[in-house]
């Protein structure tokens, strides 16, 4: 990969990457590596970007996909769960940032389903459902309902942990 | 704390420092490690292997006195090899750009086809590799003393090529249950090997049906 492309086209966009990634990785080592998977991903791609989505979407894309798609067996054991269970155990990766609510809520959002996941990352990032619908492949009526689902399942969760009072 | 969880969102990555990008180290030289270079890895260490035990077939059959089953044998994996080349070639074609949901399905669509392709040639491979054992084994030396055994103990007239009619059947009953279950044996291999992870793919495809439905 060159530096420049590097730089120019994916740098800037590595907000994006770094919040995804977060969600579905329990420790820094497997956090960089998904993070190199996906900036690696992204520039395989590049030739296949067809214009018509923003560059931004595209990320979203391939972050996503990288992430839905990676096998390894991470060594701090996140359980994939189905969006009406919750796993026994979930590791808590309280440093991965420095703002302890966001801690807490990405410790929430483990708690989720990979799909769940994708979906309020999508939501909290103020993508439309259209967006969400587009970079997910889902249907947008649905996408609403499922939200405000794994919302409700948050908020349970923070309030079980004291974070939040609703 | 009274607060929605956006709030906490939009707030928290406010200053975040820890949204600086992690520093890149050779990059080219990365382990890629999603489900796709993962089967890719597989369908080409598959190809190593099977080019590496065609020779050592042809080794191992030669030094035993069985160098025409040794050719053989790797005139039977020949096709295996360029079959797996070739779905190896297929699958660094898919590209991660499109929607998960398409991406998820045309990945799975390509892994089935992989499967089905290899499916097909191990149901000929299976049967041909047992007729070839069998057929070096009733020319070997030993073989044709083990069917003289046979023959002193349960005589017969009824002989076709040396060899006593009811041991033609037991090895036609044979040949007839390994094609029967050729494929279902190459299958349970597979998912013994990686069941686990297409369980994972076809979750993530229902779950995301369910979505788009």
């Amino acid at each position: 990969m060159g530096s420049d492309f590097y730089q120019l086209s994916i740098l800037p966009y590595s907000g994006i990457i770094i919040k995804i990634c977060r969600a579905y990785t329990n420790s820094q080592e497997d956090f960089e590596d998904y993070y190199q998977e996906v900036c690696l991903q992204i520039w395989r791609s590049k030739d296949n970007f067809n214009q018509q989505s923003k560059w931004s979407t595209w990320i979203y894309r391939i972050s996503l996909n990288v992430c839905l798609t990676h096998l390894k067996k991470s060594k701090s054991g996140i359980t994939d769960i189905s969006s009406d269970a919750l796993p026994e155990e979930v590791i808590d990766d309280s440093k991965a940032f420095i703002n302890d609510d966001i801690n807490q809520l990405y410790n929430a959002i483990k708690h989720l389903s990979e799909i769940d996941r994708a979906l309020i990352l999508l939501y909290l990032e103020e993508k439309t459902y259209a967006e969400i619908a587009e970079i997910t492949g889902t249907n947008t009526n649905s996408i609403g309902v499922r939200i405000n689902r794994v919302k409700e399942r948050l908020h349970r969760h923070l309030n079980q942990q004291g974070v939040t009072n609703e | 704390m009274n607060r929605s969880i956006e709030a906490m969102w939009k707030e928290g990555f406010i200053n975040e420092p820890n949204l600086a990008a992690p520093k890149i180290n050779a990059l080219y030289n990365l382990k890629s490690q999603n489900i796709v270079d993962k089967l890719q890895s597989m369908f080409a260490l598959n190809i190593k292997a099977l080019i590496i035990g065609s020779i050592i077939m042809m080794i191992m059959m030669s030094l035993i006195g069985a160098p025409f089953l040794g050719l053989y044998i790797c005139c039977l994996l020949i096709p295996l090899v360029i079959i797996a080349k070739k779905e190896l070639a297929k699958s660094t074609s898919l590209s991660k750009g499109q929607s998960s949901y398409d991406y998820l399905l045309n990945f799975d669509h390509w892994l089935k086809s992989s499967i089905n392709t290899y499916a097909k040639y191990y149901r000929l491979f299976y049967p041909l590799f047992f007729i070839g054992m069998v057929t070096q084994a009733l020319v070997s030396k030993a073989g044709g003393k083990i069917i003289s055994l046979i023959m002193q103990k349960f005589p017969t007239d009824l002989v076709l090529l040396g060899i006593p009619y009811y041991l033609i059947i037991i090895l036609t009953m044979l040949l007839l249950l390994v094609i029967k279950y050729s494929d279902a044996l190459y299958r349970l291999d597979l998912n013994i090997v990686y069941g686990r992870q297409f369980k994972k793919l076809d979750e993530l495809i229902a779950d995301m049906k369910t979505l788009k439905s």
